[in-house]
């Protein structure tokens, strides 16, 4: 933690060695009104300044809660780095989180400030605000479609700027003694896990815990305020307040903004950041509408294109890990590079990726390799918001696709007698809000704090492998081992399936449901003339039930070659008629799936697929995204799919 | 919402309007005030467009008058109704397909461009001052409308609804008094139409625009119009808030039809 003479261990201190520093160098840049807008250091600290003075004008305490809800923009970000700098706490919360959600976050943490986007949010806190008694005042950045409310408790971002700017002296000497007494153990942040079971906890993080394990990620990858990243995950999740504050912060680095929730893709082109975070279904995506676009072009670049494509697949790897490869190897995928790989990059907006991570879920090595064999530099980190994410992360040239790396600078882990992952680190986190219960349950006395889940040290490669949720790996009724986590991803490896969700514990055989991925599965619609107009019907289709019946059967063949794991095999599944939503809390904002709620209200469906029915009538209830409730009816269709005998030769042979 | 204080920014006085021997608008008068939305509704054929038409100056009636800011307007034709600052949408999308988004909307701010011809082909010193100038008006408009991820789409392949919404900036562009729209959500979907009517509401309390618009839904008119004029077959049947005009027995009867 040590830079220079002053030990960094706050956001204040942070700050002011950027300032010191770096001081013209961008800070934050935001597109807005077709140009990049940036603020060096001194640009935003005057801003954050200004804004941590106004806020204690409008009457911030230190130790209250400040909630701040919107899109990734450098106002939002100031407010969270302002209310630390006054001693408060910032808690970002999801923008999409409807208003039952925002109201319980809001009322746990008795958040008696709002720092929101724009109208959206103020109708959505509005919507709830009787409910929320310690709410007192709402600021807001966008003045759009606000011009007619009720200002009382509504204040616009400009005005407390501006009364920051004029404010008398005292308030200046009142802000220099709040940020004198704000120190490494001091809370920096209050972060709401996506709570796959129950309702979600909130997570206390210092300064200390949250500069100490981006520090430690900052030192594994070389970062420097030479590099620069897209800020274009939710604020609320700890993996972007990781990378665009802690990180951002500790390296000096400069933060970009798009220009609105649609314009991603050409934002990250223009930005071409050299350090990127995504999730896998985000690769996915990438992916699929490369694929999608190449069947539109010309036969030329088509062939031209699966040419080099898998002259990549084949030598692309090695290159990128300093393997030797010959000449003429070297040579082609030179030439590939100028025709192919290079505008296919530009056009990913992934030139200029130096480090590139793929974090939150399992990736399929398919689609691992087809971003390493382009060059572009994607590794696994593992981590969770309890650790102020980093615990492992992957080396250059040490990168597989089913592991996650070695435990990082400041980061001790064990397997536990249970199989499961324990960590002490130097960004674990202080307890959760509110919830000694489960802090007890979490951490020990020595400061080992469980992760959930289960894993193992990989001999071969020396990292860390994880297999699935520790309290979701369960036990099928003849004592196989029953992990429903690992199927599923082998499921949704396949473009066509978007989720799946098995069942099993305790039963005799599995089965599971499945979601269609409307853009891949639309997309073979267009081209084979079927026609559909919903999600339902489109995921009812015959053709759609007989394609994914092979990619179920591939699977369960798949699984009978692990004797550990054939008992997995799913028997029978069924399409939903639905996509699970976070808005119904059938998943976490994160995209994870809360597995029991999910069976509690389908009960009705997996009780038809452990019966001899092939096909169910249901009704579900749907949330709009307004938040009116409504009904949804279908019949939903039940497939029978092929089970594979365990290959007992081939493994004694092997 | 109707505010008797209100000053009255346009008003049609007895129209007349014949094709040949077919009467399409029949003695109908009505006015538009400042600052309000304003709802033409019908049946078909009621002479709604019509009635849009006359206003814009594109059909030009055989008898009546219209007063514009408290003027009497003389027979005039579109591009000279457009300088008093009356824009309009039309109900089958007018854009240049081939072109983008900004560019279609730049095409609104022409008549506010002042250089000439030869300065602009130099793209050069004041010219150049100019353009950055109007651009970023319609980068404003863009940014409102939330049409910033289309900026440099052609038009041609962008979906309906987003057609629909380019060709409102387009005609915002030209920062007009009175906003004429001729069926701004035929077609959509009800998300889409939800998105259009806070749009249309967004820019008349926002940028203060008068709005006259034909619908055919009458959810969304009750919901938006402050008063509402009902046209059929050619004639004025009612005028009044949607309160009022729902409860009116001969609208009742023009859209349900009467028992003979």
């Amino acid at each position: 933690m040590q830079s220079g003479d002053a030990v960094l261990d706050t956001m204040p201190k942070l700050l002011a060695r950027n300032v010191q520093k770096f001081g013209n160098s961008p800070a934050f840049r935001e597109k807005d009104l077709g140009i990049w807008q940036s603020w060096n250091w001194n640009q935003a600290n005057e801003q954050i300044m200004f804004l941590a003075k106004g806020l204690i004008e409008l009457g911030v305490k230190e130790g209250d809660h400040v909630a701040v809800i919107g899109r990734n923009r450098p106002y939002l970000y100031w407010s969270l780095l302002a209310s630390q700098h006054i001693g408060a706490v910032p808690v970002p919360l999801y923008q999409d989180a409807v208003a039952d959600e925002m109201e319980y976050i809001l009322t746990h943490c008795n958040a008696t400030f709002a720092i929101v986007g724009d109208q959206e949010q103020v109708d959505k806190i509005q919507d709830i605000t009787e409910k929320l008694a310690s709410l007192r005042e709402i600021v807001y950045v966008d003045p759009k479609g606000l011009r007619k409310y009720d200002k009382t408790r509504l204040h616009s971002f400009e005005d407390i700027i501006h009364s920051g700017m004029e404010s008398p002296s005292s308030i200046h000497d009142q802000l220099q003694d709040r940020i004198g007494k704000i120190e490494s153990g001091s809370t920096c942040v209050l972060l709401y896990t996506s709570g796959t079971t129950g309702k979600s906890k909130g997570v206390v993080q210092t300064h200390g815990a949250i500069i100490g394990a981006a520090m430690s990620a900052n030192e594994h990858d070389g970062l420097t305020k030479d590099d620069y990243q897209l800020s274009y995950l939710p604020m609320a999740w700890v993996g972007d307040y990781m990378l665009s504050v802690g990180q951002g912060m500790a390296a000096g680095a400069c933060i970009n903004c798009p220009e609105g929730a649609d314009t991603f893709q050409v934002d990250l082109r223009e930005v071409g950041p050299s350090y990127f975070l995504g999730p896998p279904p985000l690769w996915e995506r990438i992916k699929t509408s490369v694929y999608i676009r190449i069947q539109d072009a010309s036969a030329i670049k088509r062939g031209a294109f699966n040419f080099f494509m898998n002259h990549a697949a084949k030598v692309g790897k090695d290159i990128l890990e300093k393997r030797s490869v010959s000449i003429l190897d070297r040579f082609l995928y030179f030439l590939g590079d100028i025709i192919i790989y290079g505008p296919l990059k530009n056009m990913l907006g992934m030139s200029n990726v130096r480090i590139a991570y793929t974090a939150g879920e399992a990736i399929s090595s398919e689609l691992f390799d087809f971003y390493r064999s382009l060059g572009i530099n994607l590794k696994q980190l593992y981590g969770q918001t309890e650790a102020s994410v980093f615990l492992t992360m992957q080396n250059n040239n040490e990168v597989y696709a089913d592991t996650v790396g070695k435990p990082i600078k400041g980061v001790e882990l064990k397997i536990g007698e249970t199989g499961e992952v324990l960590y002490k680190s130097v960004g674990s986190f202080k307890e959760y809000y509110k919830n000694p219960k489960a802090t007890k349950e979490t951490k020990d006395e020595d400061g080992w704090v469980a992760t959930g889940d289960a894993g193992y040290m990989d001999e071969n490669t020396g990292q860390l492998r994880i297999i699935d949720r520790a309290n979701s790996v369960g036990k099928l009724k003849n004592g196989a081992l029953f992990a429903p986590k690992y199927v599923e991803n082998k499921l949704k490896f396949f473009s066509n399936i978007l989720e799946a969700v098995l069942f099993g514990d305790a039963r005799d055989t599995c089965v599971a449901f499945l979601n269609i991925d409307l853009a891949a599965v639309g997309n073979w619609a267009e081209r084979n003339n079927i026609s559909y107009s919903s999600y339902q019907e489109l995921a009812a289709h015959e053709q759609v039930g007989k394609i994914l019946k092979e990619h179920v059967e591939e699977v369960n063949k798949d699984l009978a070659m692990d004797p550990n794991m054939s008992s997995c095999q799913i028997k029978r599944f069924l399409v939903l008629h639905k996509e699970l939503d976070p808005d119904d809390g059938e998943i976490t904002r994160t995209r994870k799936v809360k597995r029991s709620f999910v069976s509690e209200k389908y009960a009705d469906l997996i009780s038809a697929l452990y019966s001899e029915k092939t096909s169910i009538a249901t009704k579900t209830e749907v949330t709009y995204e307004d938040g009116r409730k409504g009904y949804l009816e279908a019949t939903v269709k039940i497939v029978d799919a092929t089970l594979y005998e365990v290959k007992k030769q081939d493994k004694n042979a092997a | 919402m109707v505010n008797e204080q209100k000053k009255v920014m346009m008003e049609v006085k007895n129209i007349k309007l014949r094709f040949g021997g077919v009467v399409a608008i029949q003695n109908v008068s009505f006015d538009i005030q400042e600052g309000e939305i304003r709802a033409i509704i019908g049946p078909n054929g009621a002479g709604k467009s019509s009635m849009l038409n006359v206003i814009n100056g594109f059909y030009h009636p055989q008898e009546g008058e219209i007063w514009f800011n408290g003027e009497k307007r003389p027979s005039m034709e579109p591009y000279e109704v457009a300088k008093t600052g009356i824009a309009r949408t039309f109900q089958n999308i007018a854009l240049f397909k081939g072109m983008t988004t900004i560019e279609n909307v730049m095409t609104g701010r022409q008549l506010k461009m002042h250089k000439n011809f030869f300065w602009q082909l130099l793209r050069y010193g004041p010219a150049i001052e100019e353009e950055v100038q109007h651009r970023k008006r319609c980068e404003e408009i863009i940014d409102f409308l939330e049409i910033n991820n289309i900026r440099k789409t052609p038009v041609g392949s962008l979906p309906y609804g987003l057609q629909k919404r380019v060709e409102l900036a387009r005609a915002l562009a030209m920062e007009p008094e009175l906003l004429l729209l001729d069926e701004p959500m035929a077609g959509m979907n009800v998300e889409e139409k939800q998105d259009m009517s806070r749009f249309i509401v967004d820019v008349n309390e926002e940028f203060g625009t008068t709005i006259a618009l034909i619908e055919h839904d009458m959810g969304v008119v009750m919901d938006l119009a402050d008063r509402v004029v009902v046209l059929n077959y050619g004639e004025l049947l009612a005028d009044g808030t949607p309160k009022e005009v729902q409860a009116d027995q001969a609208v009742i009867d023009a859209y349900l039809g009467v028992p003979h």
